[in-house]
Formats: structure tokens, C-alpha cells, sequence
């Protein structure tokens, strides 16, 4: 239900993303990966309209993004940003609770108190609700704030948007499976989810769908076991990969040399 | 109304608690300022100048300096404080959420530099600058100064601090940072300017103090200091959205930028209305919000008017002190609240040194 | 002020005192209101006084606007540091206290006037008043202060001019106006360390007065408060500037 249509931003003399159009659709996990400065981050923001495009559009439900109300927009799509810190003491609760923002002096804020409940239920985080968030750990602090999207998203009566940036950056390796769970999860409950990754594995895993960006371009789009084959990945990341029988995808280190 | 999901009622309840406690420390303080300080007023004379008031009974001549110390000393003083206080403590939470630093208070956008060069203009070049508008304006021209004064200080820093439209907290912090260096380095020069009587003017304006407190000024502080208050009060929900960042509050549906330049403005006019009758009073704007997240938590509905509510409440307390502790002579209220306020702000420094 | 009034005899009437009171000795003992420049209505009232008397000086104008709004029995008192400016003062208190002051007005109006011959035949001595010097550059007196009217009176030439007030004194401004003495208040010395640490100053160094060590220490609010020991300041501040000259001395008063 977001789509972009050949989006192009710029900074300044740079290009950051060239003429990338894709569509995020309900039900459906889309990932995103590339190499770095590939123009992730960038495409995220443009969807969830942080960044203006230079040219291109951005639609939402078929309206342009530039017509919607920033609250009316935030009842639609939530965005999961890199680990955010307070400045303030506050407990996970609470955090989950600013979710319900946007939904201050609608008929929908009646829903308050059992949205944040649903949510921590869903990412199973009831248990840290009474915690303060400063103590949580990475991936505490992530199902948080995933649950804090949901809180978001409770109430929308059309099919939402959820737009994750690198959720399982700096987690560790059994924290990744869970929250790639959780996501699938979420998008069979019906969300359309985008999710912008580093590992190609967690992509293959997560996404039904998988677009790579490479020096702000999409280079390639499609289901995971098409676009993730050693000969592509190879060109794009410029390093060897070996396919594996269970379809996963190894980096060869031995014989590279990039400096 | 309340979107947070707490573990037991009774905290809900104690956080929700905020408004009346602070209301009620701001009314008992404030009682207290009326009744006690360093002139006896007898119960008598109190209700004596009481049935005077109402229109009951004339006031007896042995009870005119009671009188006259409970309601031209004592009360618009004591209004002054409350009003004053309130001012300087939502001001300083609402600098706190926005530039997301609890080190953050109402100097940080300049406002105090700008109205403290301003009133040592004033006391410095006041007749020969302003001439027969000085005479004029006679006891208003300082104020209006160090009002002026503060405001412009913050335009030229909401100026250096934007680019582009967009007012990123950090360029902000370092532009108030270089407008509290510049109206530093004006006024020492003012200083040098001045003469032996002037300095000493200077000195004891800029160490704060409310015992110029008139009838007159009382509605022009209600205006100028009561109503920003109320609304940054009412800025509570965008400044929630900021806790977690600019990106996150804009995602929330925030519109940021006005509420940056929103925030801004309401605190300056607050301060700077404040300032320039009391002179420069620090720490209440840093201390009250921590007291008030202490004992209530970070959601700004709460913080807001508490802070407001307790800001009142304990500059009220701290000039009873300051006109009570050296009588005949008064402490600069400006000390008081620094003494008590350095203590604990070290206090809360240690404190998060330890959790973090 | 504080001596005016004793020395009209209503000494046991004063019931609190300023910062700057300090004679006669016993008003020592009496609560102080602080400094003239940073009244406390709340306090000055608490005090129940029939009669607030204050110099023109008195501040901040706000609180003294309280004050008036209050009724408190304010009653201002001119302060200009000159013969005329003494008789005025003492004349103006005794009217507010309800006495006589003509007569302590002649006295001392008469042995003032004692010193103006002799006074007059000496050269006058080029000198400089500095207020402090403990900080960075010394505070020195342009013109319009107590200080430089009681200079001037005592007979010295305050080299030091074009602007009222205090100002710290540079080096080079202290060099081209060149004094051979310098008078401080007693406390001021002490404070900066003493004689040898005083004419040690870039400011004085560069001055004849490196070479005549004449720094002169006087009482400070003797010297400089043009109350009624005025003439008797007068000739003492004389005497060190003109040691060797025939001062008369002064009929012995009630008040010094």
C-alpha cells in the first residue's frame, strides 16, 4: 500500500537514490539489501516521508504522500528506527505507549490501554513492561520499540504499513532469529512490512520478496531464491559466496582482496 | 486519557496525583509567604486588614503598617514569586524535552544573557541613551530593556541555529552557546564602562531578587509569564514525541519544526518577562523538572504543570528565606536558589553517573 | 549621616544603621540594613521605624517605590560633597529630626572656612585617589566623587580626569598624568598588600610617586563622608599631603 515511482533524492551534488520504484504490499515481507551507502536508509525515508524526493512520487493507499497529514499518515504507517535512547527516565511501557500518539482526540484513543497490552503481547514483552527502558538490553529495547509500532498501528482500518531500519544490526545471533520471526509473524497478521537488512541470510529467511540497491539503484528485485544466487551476489557485493544445500549463502573470505 | 500501561493503579493513580499536590504545595507556600517574613503581623491586624478588604469593616489606624506590609509588600510579592516561578520551572522542563539534555534550562537559548546585557545597558547608559523616553518610562525602563533585550537574544540565536528552514539541536545548542559568550564579553564591557555605583547596581540585579515587587507589575507577569506557561502545557503530547528523537516524533505525526520554533518562543517570552522584573534567578528552570520526574515520571503532562505548580511553590519558599534569613537586610533571592539548588543538581549529576 | 545625627544629640534615637556606618563607634553594635543600594522594603519596616532617613543615593528604585506605596516615613537627605554640600546635609537632618541644626551647621561651616587660607598659600600637591587595587588595574577617581572634592580640598590637584566616577587606571594614563602622591583608605592597602606591593604596580611604577613613596593611607569614611568631621578630614588629609606646612589646629568638638 506504499509505492514509489521512480523516486530519485538527492544531497546536494550527490545522488542518493536513482529512479527506484517499488511497492510494499499487505501480507508481504519485502526486503531490502545491498552494500553500504547502497541508498537503504535513504529509500526507507523516502517511503515513510522523512526525505523529500527530487523527483519521482511516493504513494500512500494511492494518494500521494505530500497530501497526507502527518497525523492522519502516522495512524497508517510506524517506522522502526535504529535503537533510539531516551533522554529521560522512562519505563517500556510508557515507550510503548507513545505509539498511541498520533491517535490523541480520535474515537481511537478509547483503544489506548489495550493496544500497548496487544502489542506487548504480540512481541512477547510483556514480561519488561514495568522495566525501564535504559536497562533493557539491544534486543529488549527493539521488541519495544516494534511494540510500540504496533501500539501505532492498532486501530488502522485499512491494511498498515510497518518500515523497519536494520532491526538486527548489533544483535546477537539468537535475538535476530526471534525478531525475524516476529516479523514474519506480523506480516501473516496482515501488515505490509519492509525491512531494510545487512545479512543476506536474514533476508532469504524473512522476506517474500528481496530488492538489492546498489549505489542507489535497484539493481535487481524478485522472490529470495531468484535475486540470492552466488553468481549475482557475487557481482554486486564483489566477493565470492557459496550456496550451500539448505539454500543458504556463505561468504568465501580466503581468496579477496579489497585493500 | 492516560496511554501509559502501568503495573498497579496506585502509581497511575500517584502519577495523575500531580496537578492537585502541586496546586496545593503552590497554595501552602504561597500562604506562607503572606504570613510569615521578617515584619510581625499580628493575627489581628491579618484579620483586621482582612475585613478591610472585603468591604466589612474600616481599618483602625494601629493596623496600618500591618496592612500595609501584608498588601503592599507581602502579596504582590508573593504573587510576583508565584507566577515568576512558574515561568522559569515549565520553561525549563519544556528546554529539557526539546533539546532532549537534562542539563538543558531557559539560559540555553539565551535568554538570560540577552536581558542581563540589556538591564546593564539600561542601568549603565539608561538617561543618556533612551533620554526622554527614560524619563518617561522612570521605573519601566529597566524592565522593558531586559524584556526586549532577552527576547532579541533568542531571535539572533533561533536565526544562527537554523539553516534552511530546519533548527537542528545541535547547531541551536552551539548558537546559544556563542550568544551567552557574545552578551558576556557586551556586558563586562558595559561593566567597564560603568562606575562605582552602577557596578554595584549591576551586581545585585543580576544576583536576583523580588523585593522590587509592585501591584503594577502583577498583571503584566499574569499576561506575559501566565499565559505562555499554559501553553507550553498544552505542548505536553509533541514534546512526549520527541522523547525518542526528531526522525521517531515525525514519524508520530509530529510536525517538528513548529513545535521546536513554538517551544522556543513561549519559553523565552516567559523567561524574559520574568527576568526583567526579578533580575537573573538560576536553577529553578535546571532543579524543578528533575523534582518533579523524580517523583512523577517523564510524561510531560505531568511534568509540564508541575513543573510550572513546584517552580511557583519554591520560588515563593525561596524568598521568604532570602528576605527572612538576614533581615534587616535581604540575601538576593538569586543566592538562595543557588544554594539550594547546586547541592542537588550535584546530587542528580552522581545519581546518573551511577545508573548509566 | 549617621554622625550628623549624633552630633545633634539624637544619637540614642537611631535604631538601625547602613553598611557604611561606622562612627560614632557604638552604632556598631546596631542592626545593619545592609547596603544603601540594596534596600529590603519587608525588613526596613519590620524595624517600626518613625523616620527613614536616606541619601539621595539610596536604591534599588524599585524597592524605594515599595517603600513609598507602603507609607513608610522616608525622608531624603542631599549628599554633595562640598562645604555647602555639609551644611545642607546636616541642616536637612536636623529639620527631619525636628531640632536646631544651625548651630552645629556654623560650627563646622566656621572650621572649614579656618582652613581655606592656609590651605590656599600651598602649592597644590598632584595626587590621585585610588579606591582599590587588589584586582588587575587600581580603581582610580575621575571627577564628581567624594574623594576628588575632598582632594582638591585638602589641596591636591586630582591628575586624574574627564570622566565621573571610577575607572581602573592604566600604566601609560598614569605616566602621562604623573602624581607624586596617591591616597588610598587604610583597609584598600592592606588589601593590596601594603606599601612596597602597591608602588610595585605597572600603574605607579611609571610615576613619580615610584620615587617620593608617597602613598597616603586615610580613614576611608572619615575622609570621604562630608559629614561634620568634615574640616577635621580636611586638615589630616592636608597635613600628609603638606608636611610641612602650618595647619591651625581645630577647637576640639562634641562630635570628632
Amino acid at each position: 500500500m506504499i509505492s514509489a515511482r521512480h523516486v530519485t533524492v538527492r544531497a546536494g551534488q550527490r545522488t542518493l537514490l536513482d529512479a527506484v520504484s517499488l511497492d510494499m504490499v499487505p501480507g508481504k515481507v519485502l526486503a531490502v539489501i545491498g552494500p553500504n551507502g547502497a541508498g537503504k536508509s535513504t529509500l526507507l525515508g523516502a517511503l515513510a516521508g522523512t526525505l523529500r524526493p527530487a523527483s519521482g512520487q511516493v504513494n500512500v493507499d494511492g494518494r500521494a504522500l505530500g497530501d497526507w497529514r502527518p497525523v492522519a499518515l502516522a495512524r497508517r504507517r510506524a517506522v522502526v528506527g535504529q535503537s533510539a535512547s531516551l533522554a529521560f527516565p522512562m519505563d517500556a511501557a510508557e515507550v510503548v505507549g507513545l505509539g498511541r500518539l498520533p491517535w490523541h482526540g480520535t474515537p481511537g484513543a478509547a483503544r489506548d490501554h489495550a493496544a500497548v497490552a496487544a502489542a506487548l503481547s504480540a512481541t512477547q514483552a510483556t514480561h519488561l513492561a514495568g522495566q525501564a527502558y535504559a536497562t533493557l538490553s539491544g534486543g529488549e529495547r527493539q521488541r519495544v520499540q516494534i511494540a510500540r509500532a504496533l501500539a501505532q498501528l492498532d486501530g488502522a482500518d485499512q491494511p498498515a504499513a510497518l518500515l523497519l531500519d536494520e532491526p538486527t544490526a548489533s544483535l546477537d545471533v539468537r535475538h535476530v532469529a526471534s525478531l525475524l520471526r516476529l516479523v514474519r509473524r506480523l506480516a501473516q497478521g496482515g501488515l505490509a512490512v519492509l525491512v531494510v537488512l545487512h545479512d543476506l541470510n536474514e533476508a532469504a529467511f524473512v522476506a517474500d520478496r528481496v530488492a538489492i540497491l546498489v549505489e542507489g539503484r535497484l539493481v535487481a528485485s524478485g522472490l529470495p531464491r531468484d535475486v540470492l544466487d552466488p553468481v549475482s551476489v557475487a557481482q554486486i557485493y564483489g566477493i565470492e559466496f557459496r550456496k550451500l544445500a539448505d539454500g543458504s549463502l556463505l561468504p568465501r573470505f580466503s581468496d579477496v582482496c579489497v585493500w | 486519557m492516560s496511554a501509559s500501561l502501568t503495573l498497579s493503579t496506585t502509581r497511575r493513580a500517584r502519577r495523575l496525583a500531580v496537578v492537585p499536590l502541586g496546586a496545593l504545595a503552590l497554595a501552602g507556600a504561597m500562604l506562607a509567604g503572606i504570613l510569615f517574613g521578617p515584619a510581625h503581623v499580628s493575627l489581628a491586624g491579618l484579620l483586621a486588614t482582612l475585613a478591610d478588604a472585603l468591604g466589612l469593616a474600616p481599618l483602625p489606624a494601629e493596623f496600618a503598617r500591618d496592612a500595609a506590609v501584608l498588601g503592599v509588600v507581602r502579596l504582590p510579592r508573593v504573587l510576583m514569586a508565584a507566577i515568576v516561578g512558574a515561568g522559569l520551572g515549565v520553561a525549563g522542563a519544556a528546554m529539557q524535552g526539546l533539546f532532549r539534555n537534562p542539563l538543558a534550562d531557559p539560559g540555553l537559548i539565551g535568554v538570560s544573557a540577552g536581558a542581563g546585557l540589556a538591564a546593564v545597558v539600561a542601568i549603565v547608559l539608561g538617561g543618556s541613551l533612551f533620554g526622554a523616553a527614560a524619563g518617561l518610562l522612570g521605573l519601566w525602563l529597566l524592565p522593558l530593556a531586559a524584556f526586549v533585550g532577552g527576547l532579541a537574544a533568542t531571535l539572533l540565536m533561533a536565526r544562527l541555529g537554523s539553516v534552511g528552514g530546519v533548527t537542528s539541536v545541535a547547531t541551536l545548542l552551539l548558537a546559544g552557546v556563542a550568544v551567552n559568550a557574545l552578551a558576556g564579553a557586551l556586558t563586562g564591557m558595559m561593566i567597564f564602562m560603568a562606575d562605582d555605583r552602577q557596578v554595584r547596581d549591576i551586581t545585585f540585579w543580576t544576583l536576583g531578587s523580588l523585593a522590587g515587587s509592585r501591584w503594577a507589575q502583577v498583571p503584566v507577569v499574569a499576561v506575559l509569564v501566565g499565559l505562555p506557561t499554559l501553553a507550553l502545557c498544552a505542548l505536553a503530547r509533541p514534546l512526549n514525541a520527541l522523547m525518542l528523537g526528531e526522525a521517531e516524533a515525525f514519524h508520530l505525526g509530529t510536525r517538528v519544526e513548529a513545535v521546536k520554533r513554538l517551544a522556543v518562543v513561549l519559553a523565552a517570552i516567559a523567561v524574559a518577562a520574568g527576568v526583567a522584573f526579578t533580575g537573573l534567578i538560576g536553577f529553578l528552570g535546571l532543579v524543578v523538572p528533575h523534582l518533579v520526574r523524580l517523583g512523577f515520571g517523564s510524561d510531560h503532562r505531568l511534568v509540564l504543570p508541575g513543573a510550572a505548580l513546584l517552580g511557583g511553590a519554591l520560588l515563593v519558599l525561596a524568598d521568604l528565606a532570602a528576605r527572612s534569613l538576614a533581615a534587616p537586610a535581604e540575601l538576593p533571592v538569586g543566592v538562595v536558589t543557588a544554594l539550594l539548588g547546586a547541592p542537588f543538581f550535584l546530587w542528580l549529576l552522581r545519581r546518573r553517573g551511577g545508573t548509566r | 549621616m549617621t554622625e550628623i545625627i549624633f552630633a545633634l544629640g539624637a544619637g540614642a534615637r537611631v535604631i538601625a544603621v547602613d553598611s557604611t556606618s561606622r562612627f560614632p563607634t557604638l552604632v556598631e553594635a546596631l542592626p545593619r540594613i545592609g547596603y544603601m543600594r540594596a534596600l529590603a522594603p519587608e525588613g526596613l519596616i519590620a524595624l517600626t521605624p518613625d523616620l527613614l532617613l536616606m541619601s539621595e543615593e539610596a536604591g534599588p528604585p524599585q524597592a524605594v517605590a515599595v517603600l513609598r506605596a507602603a507609607r513608610a516615613p522616608i525622608r531624603v537627605v542631599p549628599d554633595r560633597p562640598s562645604a555647602d554640600g555639609v551644611r545642607a546635609k546636616i541642616l536637612a537632618v536636623a529639620e527631619a529630626l525636628g531640632l536646631d541644626g544651625a548651630p552645629l551647621a556654623a560650627a563646622v561651616r566656621a572650621d572649614w572656612a579656618a582652613l581655606d587660607a592656609p590651605i590656599g598659600s600651598q602649592r597644590p600637591r598632584r595626587a590621585i585617589f585610588i579606591l582599590s587595587a587588589s584586582r588587575g588595574a587600581p580603581l582610580v577617581s575621575g571627577e564628581g566623587t567624594h574623594a576628588d572634592a575632598m582632594l582638591r580640598a585638602a589641596g591636591a590637584t586630582n591628575v586624574i580626569g574627564g570622566f565621573t566616577g571610577y575607572r581602573p587606571l592604566s600604566a601609560e594614563a598614569a605616566a602621562m598624568a604623573a602624581p607624586d602622591a596617591v591616597v588610598m583608605m587604610t583597609h584598600s592597602l592592606a588589601e593590596a598588600g601594603g606599601l612596597d606591593a602597591v608602588l610595585s604596580m605597572p600603574a605607579l611604577a611609571v610615576t613619580p610617586v615610584a620615587r617620593t613613596r608617597r602613598v597616603l593611607a586615610v580613614d576611608g569614611p572619615y575622609t570621604l563622608s562630608f559629614g561634620p568631621r568634615a574640616p577635621q578630614a580636611r586638615r589630616d588629609l592636608a597635613r600628609l599631603l603638606h608636611p610641612g606646612a602650618a595647619l591651625p589646629d581645630l577647637p576640639l568638638r562634641d562630635w570628632t
